[in-house]
């Protein structure tokens, strides 16, 4: 039996990470929560993580620098990496760097499609409101 | 070693309006608060200072504690000017506080901005929703621990600091008041179904702030104050007219300039009193119509008919030469609703249309449009008053419509407010009864200083213009009511 998909939430902004932790909690994942991206490294050490969903702007260390530390880091390079943003000019357009981007306000449904692209066995990329990085 | 002073660096928010009532700008490396009720304008204000910072080539970070989200407030940005998504994330940046908040208290927070700020150069920081870091205080003194702590950043950041919090508090305390380095405190109030909002400063330390409330506009241009127009200009103070003794500017009614004895004096202001339908503004017209045939420009600023109705009706009775004059540029006639701004804005919008145009006449009508657009009526007279001294200043001659309210009253009241006492001449136009006829009337009340004629005439206005004829020579009690004619009294 394999264990339960882990999706490790990175975002500062307090109702939108509680929000998608029970969300995502409701459809059978396992969430763990980082409110900046050193808190996510923190916990990329310490917990098996199958994706990343980031937002971009956050204190302390933000989503493309996240996502540059995940790249460069051999035990982590393969995880799928979602960002966040409700600007999509604020994300730079570095190739490789993430894997979809989803632009916010987002329904729970366009998550949904970008999660299960990379999740699920039959897996498909992302379209609806998300887009392919 | 120096001793003269050197003044603080200030830096300007870039909100039109705001920065000449805080003495030029936000002193640099100060804390302040900007406080009030929800919807009135301090999420759009700093946004405003954020992306202004950003145009000067600065960097601004946004912190929101329990407040809107970011997506939501983008949302709502984007329809504004100021808003330019270019700036994010390089100079300007949006993180969310709550989590740490929650997490970590008020040290994690100072610990979160001071570093957000550091890391980001930032020289100008919004900490939005401060209600949240005070609820989250277990004693006032941790939260003076926490405003301290600020101060202490802005110092060695040269950073501006402004925390937006909701005005209302159950104790009425506010401890970070005796902190910060100033406090603008914004309201927004209902006033006959209009919306009125306003700023105040109520502390500003090492400045010299304009006191009192000031209007507040807030569209796609974003956030627009509107400092008094009394604070500004002149000291808005209840003054009698000077004596004007400049040259006549005749109407071009020989018959009315021949009562005046030549015309109005350069440099007065004249009231034409009258009913509704007494014929003010084809008079005001009509003094316009003369100057331009005198070279002399002329601005009509008007509250309550379009300009292409008054200009029809010229054309019907005759007064000619305005729209040449608009042409020529040489005449401009304005139209103001006066629902649609604050009473400061309808001011500057005049005053400006006076410096670009640099008139010799004036003529603004139906003075109670100023009434209309008031947001606070105990305003009237000292603006009436800043109005009269900013057109005696330039020499302008102005002519203004007042209205009465009733057709035949016989208790003439002249409004008393700074316009009529900084006011030379009085002209009164009304209708009268007489012999079964409703007819337009014309006497002059008050002349400052200068003679007249103090008859009443009959005021003709046809298709060949306005005339004024001797009808009333033997009637008497006109004006008054109750009139008769000595040639309808039975002795006579």
């Amino acid at each position: 039996m394999s264990s339960p998909t882990s999706i490790l939430i990175v975002e500062d902004e307090y109702g939108l990470a509680e929000l998608l932790r029970d969300m995502l909690t409701e459809y059978g994942y396992v969430v763990s929560l980082a409110i900046n991206g050193r808190l996510a490294l923190d916990i990329l050490r310490e917990k098996d993580i199958d994706v990343v969903v980031t937002d971009v702007m956050m204190p302390v260390m933000d989503g493309p620098e996240l996502a540059r530390a995940i790249r460069a880091d051999e035990r982590y390079r393969h995880i799928p990496i979602v960002m966040m943003t409700s600007l999509r000019s604020a994300v730079p357009s570095a190739p490789g760097l993430y894997d979809a981007l989803l632009t916010k306000p987002f329904t729970p449904a366009a998550l949904m499609t970008v999660l299960e692209g990379y999740l699920s066995d039959d897996a498909h990329p992302p379209d609806a409101d998300a887009a392919s990085a | 070693m120096s001793d003269k002073y050197a003044p603080p660096a200030r830096r300007e928010t870039g909100v039109p309006g705001l920065d000449l009532i805080i003495d030029g700008g936000l002193l640099e490396a100060g804390v302040y608060i900007v406080q009030g009720p929800p919807g009135a304008g301090k999420t759009i204000l700093a946004n405003q200072a954020c992306f202004h910072h950003a145009s000067q080539g600065g960097r601004a970070v946004y912190i929101t504690l329990l407040a809107e989200s970011h997506s939501r407030m983008f949302g709502h940005m984007r329809r504004m000017a100021f808003f330019d998504e270019t700036r994010i994330p390089e100079s300007v940046y949006y993180v969310g506080g709550f989590s740490t908040l929650e997490t970590e208290g008020l040290p994690g927070l100072v610990g979160l901005v001071r570093g957000i700020v550091t890391k980001r150069s930032a020289g100008l920081a919004i900490i939005d929703g401060v209600a949240s870091a005070h609820d989250s205080a277990a004693t006032i003194r941790d939260f003076r621990k926490f405003l301290q702590e600020l101060q202490v950043l802005a110092d060695l950041t040269r950073c501006v600091i402004i925390l937006l919090t909701n005005a209302e508090r159950h104790s009425g305390f506010f401890p970070e008041h005796t902190m910060v380095d100033g406090v603008l405190h914004l309201t927004d109030e209902l006033s006959e179904l209009r919306p009125l909002r306003h700023i105040r400063v109520l502390k500003l330390r090492g400045s010299s702030p304009v006191r009192g409330l000031h209007s507040v506009k807030i569209s796609d241009r974003g956030f627009e104050v509107r400092p008094r127009l009394e604070s500004r200009l002149g000291n808005g103070a209840l003054s009698e007219a000077p004596i004007a003794t400049g040259p006549k500017m005749a109407f071009g009614i020989p018959e009315l300039d021949t009562m005046l004895h030549g015309g109005l004096r350069r440099g007065s202001i004249t009231m034409l009193l009258g009913s509704s339908g007494s014929g003010k503004t084809v008079f005001g017209m009509q003094f316009l119509a003369e100057g331009l045939k005198r070279d002399e420009r002329g601005l009509f600023f008007g509250f309550f008919e379009h300009p292409d109705a008054i200009m029809a009706k010229c054309r019907r009775i005759g007064i000619n030469g305005i729209a040449e004059g608009v042409e020529k540029g040489l005449a401009r006639v304005m139209w103001q609703r006066p629902v649609e701004g604050v009473i400061d804005e309808i001011g500057d919008t005049l005053l400006d249309a006076v410096d670009q145009l640099n008139p010799q006449r004036v003529v603004i009508d139906g003075m109670q449009g100023f009434e209309r657009a008031t947001d606070l009526p105990e305003r009237l007279s000292n603006i009436y008053s800043t109005i009269a001294h900013e057109l005696e200043r330039r020499r302008i001659t102005a002519v203004y419509t007042s209205e009465t309210r009733g057709l035949f009253e016989s208790d003439i009241h002249v409004p008393i407010n700074g316009l009529s006492a900084a006011t030379q001449n009085i002209i009164l136009l009304r209708h009268v009864e007489h012999r079964a006829a409703i007819l337009r009337a014309l006497a002059i009340l008050k002349i400052r200083d200068d003679d007249y004629d103090p008859g009443v005439r009959e005021i003709r206005i046809t298709d060949a213009g306005i005339t004024l004829r001797d009808t009333f020579a033997h009637a008497s009690h006109l004006l008054t009511g109750g009139g008769v004619s000595r040639a309808s009294r039975p002795e006579d």
